[in-house]
C-alpha cells in the first residue's frame, strides 16, 4: 500500500438532465494520503457530495482518472468496487442510513459479517467500536430508540467496523444540532487522530475549519486549496 | 465467500425484514396460502377425477368390459345371447373369469302409495359379484336379492324380509307385473350413486321382471383378464369382433374424453389465473416494499455489499413470503378440497364413492415447483430495480426527500 | 315447458340411468350423392359435425340404420346441415346428429311388434301463446293425464342440476379468490398508507381531526377502487372473449363458456369498490392511532 490513498486526476461529472448537461464537477484534482483530513466545503449543489461519491467508487466520472492505491478504479469491475467499499472505505451519511429493524449492535457488525470475519472477531470488534463511539450501553437499542446524535455516532462505528484506510463523511453533522454536531465533530477528530484518512463534506464552516486541509468549492470545481 | 454463506446471510436480513413490517408480512403470507391452497386444489382436481375413477374400476377386480358396441356401458344397446357370449369370453386362455351384468331402473313398493326408485344389477356367470356383501349372505338362487343400506334406510327390510318390484325396462307403454324378492343379504355397491337405491340379484331375475322370455341380455360383460387386460381385450375382439372390448384405462380414456374433460380444463385455467394472480401480487408487494427501501439499499451497496447480495436479500424476501405462505396453504388447501369436494359430489349420475380431489404426490410436487417459480418470477423485477440502482443519485435523491 | 321424460345432464355415461324410453344408434353406412330419385326420399338434417366428418352436404343421401349390422336400411335425403345446440354434458364429443320428421324417425325404429301409432316418444315441447301461464298449464295437464309428467321448462334441472353444482363451485372458487385478494389489498394499502405516514403526521400535528383525514382517505380509496373495478371489468370483457373463442375451437363447439351478465359485473363492483374503499380506511386507521409526532419523524 502507498502513502497516497486515492489520487484524483482532472475529474468530471456530468449529468445528463432534460433540461441540458449539467456538469457537477469540472475538471477536479486532488490526492488523500494517509492520516490526511480534508474538508471540501461549498454551497449547496457545488459538487462536493458528488466528489465524495467519486472518491468512495460510488459513482464513476465522466471523465478524469481516479486511482485508488495506484490502480485505476474504472476499469474494476463492479464486484471488486464493492469490495473495495466494504474493506477500505467507510461510509457516513447525512440521513445515516442505518437499518431500522436492527440493534446499534447488529448495524456495526453487518459489514464484518459481511467481509466474512468471525464471530468471535465480530464480537470483540463491535463492543469495541460501540465503546469507542460512547454507547456500549446501547448496544441493543434499535434506531427508533436513538436520538439523532447516536444514530450518528452508530454510523460511524459502523464505518469503522472493517478498519478502512479512509472515511467519507458527507454532510455528517447536517441533521443535528449545534451541540450534538459539536460531538460529532470531535469523534471524527479522534477517528483522524487515530489514523484513519477522513475526508468531509460540509457546508458548515465550523466543521471544515478543523481539517488540516480544506477545499473550497464552487460550481463543480475547487476554488481554493487552504492548508493548516 | 461461499454462495451457500452468501445466502444464508441474506436469508437472515430477509427475514428480519419481514419481521420489521409484522402487518404487511402476515398479510402476505396469508395472501399466497390462500392462493397457494386453491392452486393445490386445481392440481388435485385436474387429476383427481381420473385416479379415484381408476381406483374404483380397478377395486371391482374387472379390467376389462365388454359391450355391444364401441359406447361406454350403459350408453349403448345391450349384449344379446348372453349365455353363449359369455361361455366363448369365459374360455379365452386370455381370461380368468367374466360375469354379465343387466341394469335394469324399478320401482318398490314399500308401503300403499308409498314406492322408492331402484336401480336393479342382474348378474350371471362364474366371477365374483360386483358387490361386497356387509351382512347376511349373497344371493344363490332366482328370486333372491341384495340390497344397499340405503334401501335398509328407506324402507327398514332386513335379511329374511320380501320385497315387491316393479321394473321399467322402457320395452312399451304396458305396466309390467311387481316380482315378489326376498332379501338375503345387505351389500356395498362400489358404483352406486349417493343416496341411491340398489339392488342385486341374477340375470334370470332381472329378466323375468322386465318381463322377458328368450335369450338373455346383458347392459355389460365384466371380464377379469388371466393377467394381461391387452391381451384379454385382443383375444375378446378376435373371437368377436362384432362386440367392443376395452381396458379400464381405454375405459377411462374415454370417460376422460367427454365428462372428465370439463374439469381438466377448468383446473388449467384457474390453475393459470391462479398462478398469474399470486405472481402480479407477490410483485407488486415486492416492488413497493423495495421502494420503499432504496436509501437503505443504496447505503448498503456504498458500504460495500455487493450487487449480488443485495439482489439475494429481494428473492430470499421472495422465498420467505412465498415459502410460508405455501406452507400454510396445504392444510388449508386440504380444507377447501374437501369442502369443494362436497359440493361437486352433488352432481347427478355421480358415484357415492368417487372423488373430484385426490392426493397425489406428483401434484404436491408440481405445486411446490409451481410456488418456486412464482417466487423467482415475481421477485424478477424488484431484482432488477435492486441490481441496476444508481448508488449516488439514489443518496441524493434520497437527501433532497 | 317439456312433457315426459327428460335426459339429464350425464357426465360419466354409464354411471346415469337414461330415462328416455327410446334409444336411437343410426349409423351412416353409405354416402350418395343427390340424383333424380334421392328427391324422393324422406328429409333429414344432419349436424355440422357430422357433415364435416363424412364429408356430406346438402343433397346427399345417406344410409341409416338402427343397429351395426345394417338390418333394415333405409335412405334419406340431406335437406339442411345445421348448428348443434350446444350441450355440455357432451363437451368434446363430435355432435354426430341426425334430426327427422317424428313419422319417419318412428318408422325407422319400431320394433315390428309395435302397432303404428303405439310407439312411445320422449316427451313433448310445448310454447305457450303465454309463457307465463307455463306453472297453471302444467298443473292441469298433470290433473287431467295422469302419468304424464308436466312441468316448466325453467324447473326441468331440478334443484340438484349439474349447471347449480357447478354455480356453486365456482362461488366457492370465487370466494376464495376475493378472499385471497382481499388480503393482498389489505398489505398493499397498509404499504401505500405508511408511505404517506409524515404527511399524515404533520396534517396531524397542525390541527386536523383523524376524522377529516380518513374522510379524505375514504374518498381517495374509492376513486381508485373504482377506476381498478372499471378498469377490471374491461380486462374481464377482453378476457371473456379470448376464453370463448380458444376452449370453443378447441372443442368445436358452439357453447359459451363465460358470458359477463349486467349482474355479473354489478356483483363485482359492489364487492371490489366497498373492498377497495375499507381497505383503505383500515389501513389509515390503523397509522391515525399512532402518535402525530412520531408519524412526522422518519
Amino acid at each position: 500500500m502507498t502513502d497516497t490513498i486515492i489520487e484524483a486526476q482532472s475529474i468530471s461529472r456530468v449529468f445528463q438532465m432534460p433540461a441540458g448537461p449539467v456538469t457537477a464537477v469540472r475538471d477536479v484534482s486532488l490526492y488523500v494520503r494517509s492520516g490526511d483530513y480534508i474538508g471540501l466545503r461549498g454551497p449547496s449543489g457545488c459538487g462536493k457530495s458528488t466528489l465524495l461519491h467519486i472518491l468512495g467508487c460510488v459513482d464513476t466520472p465522466t471523465s478524469g482518472t481516479l486511482l485508488f492505491d495506484g490502480r485505476d478504479v474504472a476499469v474494476l469491475p463492479d464486484a471488486a468496487r464493492s469490495l473495495l467499499r466494504l474493506r477500505q472505505i467507510g461510509f457516513i451519511f447525512q440521513r445515516f442510513f442505518l437499518l431500522p429493524m436492527l440493534t446499534a449492535w447488529e448495524n456495526v457488525e453487518l459489514p464484518q459479517s459481511e467481509a466474512g470475519i468471525g464471530k468471535a472477531e465480530r464480537d470483540r470488534r463491535t463492543r469495541e467500536l460501540l465503546d469507542y463511539v460512547g454507547l456500549g450501553a446501547r448496544a441493543d437499542h434499535r434506531p427508533a430508540q436513538l436520538s439523532g446524535g447516536e444514530m450518528q455516532r452508530v454510523a460511524i462505528a459502523r464505518a469503522l467496523a472493517n478498519r478502512p484506510r479512509l472515511l467519507l463523511a458527507d454532510e455528517p453533522t447536517g441533521e443535528l444540532d449545534e451541540a450534538t454536531g459539536e460531538q460529532i465533530a470531535m469523534l471524527l477528530d479522534r477517528v483522524n487522530a487515530d489514523g484513519t484518512a477522513l475526508v468531509v463534506a460540509t457546508h458548515d464552516a465550523t466543521l471544515a475549519g478543523r481539517a488540516r486541509r480544506e477545499l473550497t468549492m464552487r460550481d463543480g470545481h475547487v476554488e481554493r486549496e487552504t492548508s493548516r | 465467500m461461499t454462495i451457500w454463506s452468501t445466502m444464508r446471510r441474506a436469508i437472515a436480513m430477509a427475514s428480519r425484514s419481514l419481521i420489521r413490517q409484522p402487518a404487511r408480512a402476515t398479510l402476505g403470507v396469508l395472501g399466497v396460502a390462500a392462493v397457494g391452497a386453491l392452486l393445490l386444489d386445481m392440481l388435485l382436481l385436474s387429476e383427481g377425477l381420473i385416479v379415484s375413477m381408476r381406483d374404483l374400476l380397478a377395486r371391482t377386480g374387472y379390467d376389462v368390459r365388454v359391450t355391444a358396441t364401441e359406447d361406454l356401458p350403459r350408453n349403448g344397446p345391450r349384449l344379446h345371447d348372453v349365455q353363449t357370449t359369455l361361455a366363448t369370453i369365459a374360455a379365452l386362455p386370455a381370461v380368468r373369469s367374466a360375469l354379465a351384468v343387466r341394469f335394469v331402473d324399478a320401482e318398490v313398493n314399500l308401503a300403499p302409495d308409498m314406492t322408492i326408485d331402484v336401480s336393479l344389477e342382474g348378474v350371471t356367470g362364474q366371477a365374483p359379484h360386483p358387490w361386497t356383501v356387509l351382512r347376511g349372505r349373497d344371493i344363490r338362487d332366482a328370486g333372491e336379492v341384495v340390497v344397499n343400506d340405503s334401501i335398509v334406510t328407506a324402507s327398514g327390510v332386513a335379511p329374511g324380509a320380501e320385497l315387491m318390484l316393479q321394473a321399467d325396462c322402457g320395452a312399451g307403454t304396458e305396466a309390467l307385473p311387481q316380482s315378489r324378492l326376498r332379501v338375503v343379504g345387505v351389500a356395498d355397491f362400489p358404483f352406486e350413486l349417493t343416496n341411491e337405491h340398489t339392488i342385486g340379484t341374477t340375470l334370470e331375475t332381472a329378466t323375468a321382471a322386465c318381463g322377458a322370455e328368450g335369450p338373455l341380455q346383458a347392459s355389460v360383460i365384466l371380464v377379469t383378464s388371466a393377467g394381461d387386460p391387452d391381451a384379454a381385450v385382443k383375444a375378446i375382439r378376435t373371437a368377436r369382433p362384432d362386440l367392443g372390448a376395452a381396458t379400464n384405462e381405454q375405459v377411462l380414456g374415454r370417460i376422460q374424453e367427454t365428462g372428465f374433460t370439463y374439469f381438466r380444463q377448468i383446473s388449467s385455467v384457474l390453475t393459470t389465473i391462479t398462478l398469474s394472480f399470486a405472481l402480479l401480487l407477490i410483485a407488486v408487494l415486492l416492488t413497493v416494499s423495495v421502494n420503499q427501501r432504496l436509501g437503505e439499499i443504496a447505503a448498503l451497496r456504498a458500504l460495500g455489499f455487493s450487487r449480488g447480495r443485495v439482489v439475494a436479500d429481494v428473492l430470499c424476501e421472495s422465498a420467505l413470503i412465498v415459502g410460508s405462505g405455501g406452507l400454510l396453504s396445504l392444510p388449508t388447501g386440504a380444507v377447501l378440497a374437501a369442502f369443494l369436494d362436497r359440493i361437486l359430489k352433488n352432481m347427478p349420475g355421480i358415484p357415492s364413492e368417487l372423488h373430484f380431489f385426490v392426493f397425489q404426490p406428483s401434484a404436491l410436487e408440481l405445486h411446490i415447483a409451481l410456488l418456486a417459480a412464482t417466487a423467482v418470477l415475481a421477485a424478477l423485477y424488484p431484482m432488477h430495480i435492486v441490481a441496476r440502482l444508481p448508488i449516488a443519485a439514489t443518496l441524493r435523491d434520497q437527501v433532497a426527500e | 315447458m317439456t312433457f315426459g321424460s327428460f335426459e339429464s345432464f350425464e357426465p360419466f355415461g354409464s354411471f346415469v340411468r337414461s330415462r328416455c324410453p327410446l334409444l336411437l344408434v343410426a349409423i351412416v353406412l353409405t354416402a350418395r350423392t343427390a340424383d333424380a330419385q334421392s328427391s324422393a326420399l324422406p328429409p333429414v338434417a344432419i349436424s355440422r359435425h357430422l357433415a364435416e366428418a363424412r364429408h356430406l352436404s346438402v343433397g346427399s343421401t345417406i344410409r341409416l340404420s338402427t343397429d351395426r349390422a345394417g338390418t333394415d336400411v333405409r335412405d334419406f335425403r340431406i335437406v339442411g346441415i345445421y348448428e348443434p345446440t350446444p350441450n355440455p354434458a357432451r363437451l368434446g364429443t363430435p355432435d354426430l346428429e341426425v334430426r327427422f320428421h317424428l313419422p319417419d324417425l318412428l318408422d325407422l325404429t319400431r320394433d315390428p311388434a309395435t302397432l303404428p301409432g303405439t310407439e312411445p316418444i320422449s316427451g313433448l315441447n310445448v310454447a305457450l301463446t303465454d309463457p307465463a301461464d307455463a306453472g297453471a298449464f302444467a298443473r292441469d295437464v298433470n290433473a287431467r293425464l295422469p302419468g304424464i309428467n308436466a312441468r316448466p321448462a325453467s324447473e326441468a334441472t331440478g334443484t340438484a342440476g349439474p349447471f347449480l353444482v357447478l354455480r356453486r363451485f365456482h362461488l366457492a372458487i370465487a370466494a376464495v379468490t376475493i378472499g385471497a385478494a382481499t388480503v393482498f389489498l389489505l398489505a398493499l394499502t397498509i404499504m401505500l398508507v405508511d408511505e404517506r405516514r409524515e404527511t399524515v403526521g404533520v396534517l396531524r400535528l397542525i390541527g386536523l381531526p383523524a376524522r377529516r383525514i380518513l374522510v379524505q382517505v375514504f374518498l381517495e380509496g374509492l376513486m381508485v377502487a373504482a377506476a381498478g373495478a372499471v378498469f377490471g371489468l374491461v380486462l374481464s370483457l377482453a378476457s371473456e372473449r379470448l376464453i370463448n373463442r380458444f376452449f370453443q375451437w378447441r372443442y368445436d363447439t358452439a357453447l359459451i363458456f363465460v358470458r359477463i351478465t349486467p349482474d355479473v359485473a354489478l356483483t363485482c363492483g359492489a364487492i371490489a369498490v366497498p373492498l377497495g374503499a375499507v381497505a383503505t380506511v383500515m389501513a389509515s386507521w390503523a397509522l391515525l392511532r399512532r402518535n402525530a409526532l412520531r408519524l412526522a419523524r422518519r
